[in-house]
């Protein structure tokens, strides 16, 4: 039923050499889902997400300085090592510190035809916002235009919105079934469903998920869940590391990572001005920690409210090593987790994960919240 | 002419003495917490096995950390700087060394002369020297000659942290947990510090021809690594860990 | 041996009053609130020109600064970064963050007494973690914040309208903040005024760092460490705008006098990012080799307001009323800060790798330096950012370059040994020997 997500995450490049191919339309990579994606597809340009490759490389120290998050350095040695070569643009929607990096490096490096940096306000909270990003969005769509050679009209952006809204309407139904008792789907399979999603057509993942919610009502629920999880850090698409937690009997049922829930959470809401509804809607999803500042820590409330819907028992809050705005979150969040009794565990990522030593602090993390739920 | 250079490193000290360019005696010993009675040791040692007396050395110059501390010395040049003109005697070809002793890793670019025209040296998270090997050999229980060698009968790559020692250590653990084969946690553990070698030499470039300095030249297992990650092979003197003070000698020679 | 070329050299006439000034602000800080005054703490960048429009008792506590002292006091530091890793959290974020929060935590000012608790926080965001140091202390401490978000993109580099009118509108906005936590009103004239002096001080900074192009440089690095910490405290404030102009003057006297910072300059170097502030004797090490740093991207530009041509070379931005801009309204006043504010150097370089690295080998060129010694800033992701792609382009260009590892505010990532022998090793192969 996932198998369809799976092959899509494992074999990205090739899906998007063939899409090229098929099509003869052009290829976007960006870093950071505050990208806006609609002005892509209504350009009719496929946006894929830079995705690091968990292997160790030797190529990125000579360009980004040790210190710098991972995620950063892994996607850099995917881009050094040629995986992304056949992107026809890059861009990136100012994400943060480290990710700005693996711009500088690409652009210095192995620039394409079309660069583009879009400076997305981190005063989300601030009305002011609303209209600079329409703004910023009126240059992006012009530089595009520009690099496709053709306008994007109003009905252009309508189809891009709805092939974006649709994804996200779709992921979100699927979600509902990860709040049943006995969930008829893992966290594994979730995160081949959300990651692919930043890998591939839209409009070919909305037919898979229209599949899949035709199949999902009637898949045995004869798998025992478990201690039920949330899983909640930044750009982690730690599947090994979730496979081996959900092998000891629990099931993450609930996440707030911008490699699953936090990209797609909210949808554009229809008006006429098409880039204000579309600079509107990314003003206002989840935020991710850059972007939560005096906003009151929206995204605790958000975070909180999710793992409450799904009744979830504990949190592994999962940190790429070095990044500053998860480190300045996490021990506040990890205390509101507590202060509404859901016991949380922290561990801190890199670029490969050491499943072994994980393992064992997993497994007490899970003995002590079956403790939990004894009577006496 | 007959010089010496001394090489006092942090956990051993070398001496070659040089006759009229010529290798006549090498000298180690193990860096004690008395530095300078170490360096007199391995004098000693190299001065039985050129069948002299200190008094036939017309002028000794040292490197290494503790150079200040050596005896003897009265001219002094830093380990890159040392490591570069040794480097160079051995084979004017040499553009790129890299030198992996126990404590340090360093990558050297050289001029056409055998000057040191740039170099890096590896950072805080360093999984690239030589007491990494020591530890995962101890690890699997076996010598650490043995524990080399056996990563050249594994055909398997396992990916493992090359960015901090301390978490490529924890991956070994998981992976004998798992029974992983000895010969392929061996292969692990050399690319790793292949890998974070690599990593740091690309910031100097890397130009043929590399040689490979330092005690860690002689684990064949890590030099099978460094061949497969730089697609080349790297040339490997004989007695490696003495390049330096080799380095040293040809500077007391006025080289 | 050949003889050593000496220059002549003195103290600089105005070192005390430097002195006596900072001590003062740290106590007006502290004081302001046993006189009926306001205090408010806000990084850097804050558009300090704003809470200066509320009166003459409205006293600042500028935090990279204030955690730079804590820094320089590494006793004091340990007992903040313990008290912050205590409650949880990791000992890789920003340095100077870590030493605020904590100098907060223990309760204790690096300056004596308790720590003073500001009335508001004003900041600018211009990195991911500025925008959240004082969300956090915020809560902590229970004071209203308000972040202006300077738009994650150097406004001069594209000077598209919705980009200043962002940050104008949120300026705006803050004068609001600023009333409703008060109760004061915000005085035009006085903003009017701030705004003028913030431009006259930030101009002058950059045209004192530009006579170190000349030889000998008549000021050297860990000096003007000293002395850039006026452009980070108050730029409003008149008496940092009068002081500049003294060392102007000074400065200007020295050159045309040949006065050199180091008697046996032979040699120039630029640096890069905010030093390991516990070993500036590092600078002083370097000077035996006849070694001079002369500033650095970060010196002139963090503060320092430059205009930038199509080939990145640099020239001090005359000030506002120098240009003849007029200001008459708030609107105004706000509309010439928010344009002028942008103009930094230091925010190219928080963008763009490129960009630092042009900024970069233009300064080495201006500059007259020969070499670079680059602090890889393990507690500084903006100021370290692209570090890695600037050595190369350096080095491309023809400049050596050296590498350090260390860390601004946290002494404990800074190998002082290991950092002298690779100076040592640099040294050697330029070919430059101590000279004594």
């Amino acid at each position: 039923m996932f198998a369809q997500f799976k092959d899509w995450y494992d074999n990205r490049h090739d899906y998007a050499k063939e899409w090229k191919a098929k099509t003869g339309g052009k290829v976007l990579a960006y870093m950071c889902t505050y990208v806006p994606e609609e002005i892509l597809y209504a350009a009719d340009v496929l946006p894929v997400r830079v995705y690091g490759g968990h292997e160790a490389s030797d190529l990125t120290e000579a360009h980004i300085f040790g210190m710098y998050c991972p995620f950063c350095r892994d996607c850099l040695a995917q881009v050094m090592q040629g995986k992304y070569d056949y992107a026809d643009g890059v861009m990136i929607a100012q994400a943060c510190l480290h990710m700005r990096q693996v711009y500088s490096s690409w652009e210095i490096h192995k620039p394409t035809e079309f660069m583009y940096y879009l400076p997305m306000p981190i005063e989300v909270g601030s009305k002011h916002a609303r209209p600079h990003l329409a703004a910023e969005y009126k240059l992006f769509t012009e530089a595009v235009e520009k690099w496709v050679g053709k306008k994007i009209t109003d009905q252009d952006l309508d189809r891009g919105i709805d092939i974006v809204n649709t994804n996200r309407r779709l992921m979100r139904e699927v979600y509902k079934y990860r709040l049943e008792d006995r969930p008829p789907l893992t966290g594994v399979e979730t995160m081949h469903m959300t990651a692919s999603s930043q890998m591939v057509d839209k409009r070919e993942h909305n037919k898979a998920l229209e599949q899949l919610l035709k199949e999902l009502p009637a898949r045995k629920r004869d798998r025992e869940p478990g201690i039920r999880l949330m899983i909640v850090g930044s750009e982690s698409d730690d599947i090994e590391f979730m496979d081996m937690v959900e092998s000891l009997n629990a099931t993450f049922v609930a996440d707030d990572h911008c490699t699953a829930s936090r990209a797609f959470w909210n949808s554009v809401i229809p008006e006429e001005n098409r880039l204000q509804a579309i600079a509107n809607r990314y003003l206002d999803r989840p935020p991710c920690p850059t972007k939560d500042t005096t906003t009151h820590w929206k995204r605790f409330e958000h975070v909180l409210q999710m793992a409450k819907e799904a009744k979830v028992e504990g949190a592994v809050i999962i940190q790429q090593k070095f990044c500053d705005p998860h480190e300045i979150d996490n021990p506040l969040l990890r205390k509101k987790f507590e202060d509404n009794g859901i016991r949380t565990y922290f561990l801190e990522l890199d670029v490969t994960v050491p499943i072994g030593q994980f393992k064992i602090r997993i497994e007490a993390f899970l003995e002590m919240l079956r403790a939990d739920d004894l009577p006496f | 002419m007959i010089t010496a250079g001394i090489d006092l490193g942090a956990k051993t000290v070398k001496v070659v003495i040089l006759k009229d360019e010529k290798v006549i005696g090498r000298g180690i010993a193990v860096t004690g917490l008395d530095q300078k009675e170490s360096a007199e040791k391995a004098f000693a040692g190299a001065l039985q096995e050129a069948k002299l007396e200190l008094k036939d050395i017309e002028k000794v110059a040292a490197t290494g950390v503790g150079r200040t501390e050596a005896p003897y010395a009265t001219a002094h040049i830093t380990e890159v700087g040392a490591d570069a003109k040794g480097a160079f005697f051995l084979n004017p070809a040499v553009r790129t060394v890299i030198d992996v002793g126990g404590e340090e890793g360093r990558g050297i670019k050289c001029s056409a002369e055998g000057r040191a025209l740039d170099f890096a040296i590896n950072e805080k998270c360093a999984a690239g020297a030589g007491a990494f090997t020591e530890a995962m050999a101890r690890a699997l229980e076996r010598p650490l000659v043995e524990f080399a060698k056996l990563a050249l009968s594994s055909t398997k790559s396992i990916p493992m942290n090359a960015q901090c020692a301390v978490f490529a250590e924890s991956e070994v653990v998981s992976l004998i947990h798992a029974k992983t084969p000895h010969e392929d946690i061996s292969r692990a553990v050399h690319d790793s510090i292949a890998d974070r070698i690599i990593s740091m030499v690309r910031r100097v470039g890397i130009e043929k021809e590399v040689m490979l300095i330092g005690g860690v030249a002689y684990n064949v297992g890590f030099v099978n690594s460094l061949n497969r990650g730089l697609n080349l092979e790297v040339v490997v003197p004989d007695h490696p860990e003495y390049v330096g003070a080799l380095g040293a000698a040809l500077t007391a020679a006025g080289k | 041996m050949s003889e050593i070329k000496r220059y002549k050299t003195e103290p600089l006439k105005c070192w005390d009053k430097a002195k006596e000034l900072r001590s003062k602000y740290y106590r007006d800080y502290a004081e302001a609130k046993s006189k009926g005054g306001l205090r408010w703490s806000g990084g850097a960048e804050a558009i300090d020109v704003i809470p200066y429009a509320f009166g003459e008792d409205v006293h600042a506590l500028t935090a990279e600064p204030y955690a730079a002292a804590i820094a320089f006091d590494p006793e004091f530091a340990h007992k903040c970064e313990a008290a912050l890793e205590a409650k949880g959290w990791a000992r890789d974020m920003c340095a100077y963050m870590r030493n605020y929060w904590g100098s907060v935590l223990i309760n204790k000012y690096a300056f004596g007494g308790e720590f003073p608790k500001p009335d508001f926080h004003l900041q600018s965001g211009f990195c991911c973690t500025h925008a959240k140091w004082f969300q956090v202390l915020s809560l902590w401490e229970d004071v209203p914040y308000f972040n202006i978000d300077i738009g994650q993109i150097p406004f001069w580099k594209e000077e598209h309208p919705n980009r200043l009118q962002y940050i104008v509108d949120q300026m705006h906005d803050s004068i609001e903040f600023i009333e409703k936590t008060t109760g004061r009103k915000c005085d035009d004239e006085r903003l009017i005024e701030g705004v003028y002096n913030d431009s006259r001080t930030t101009s002058l900074w950059a045209k004192i760092t530009e006579l170190n192009q000349n030889t000998p440089a008549p000021l050297d690095e860990k000096t003007m460490y000293s002395l850039y910490v006026f452009t980070t405290l108050d730029r409003a404030k008149k008496e940092f705008m009068d002081f500049y102009e003294e060392l102007y003057d000074e400065t200007k006297d020295r050159v045309a006098r040949g006065i050199a910072a180091l008697a046996t300059e032979r040699f120039r170097l630029m640096s890069d990012s905010q030093p390991p502030w516990a070993f500036l004797r590092v600078w002083r090490y370097l000077e035996q080799f006849g070694v001079v740093s002369t500033g650095s991207i970060y010196t002139i530009g963090l503060e320092g307001v430059w205009d930038i041509d199509d080939n990145w070379n640099l020239t001090p931005r005359e000030d506002l009323r120098s240009r003849g801009v007029v200001l008459k309204t708030r609107e105004d006043a706000l509309r010439a800060m928010a344009d002028w504010h942008l103009r930094r150097p230091i925010y190219a370089m928080f963008y763009n790798a490129d960009w630092k690295s042009k900024l970069m080998i233009q300064y080495a060129k201006q500059w007259h330096c020969d070499a670079a010694m680059l602090h890889l800033n393990r507690g500084c992701e903006g100021t370290s950012l692209g570090i890695m792609e600037n050595r190369a382009a350096l080095i491309k260009a023809g400049f050596p370059v050296l590498t350090y590892e260390g860390n601004m505010g946290d002494d404990r990532d800074f190998d002082e040994g290991r950092t002298v022998a690779r100076i040592d090793t640099f040294m050697e192969g330029l070919g430059l020997k101590k000279l004594t």
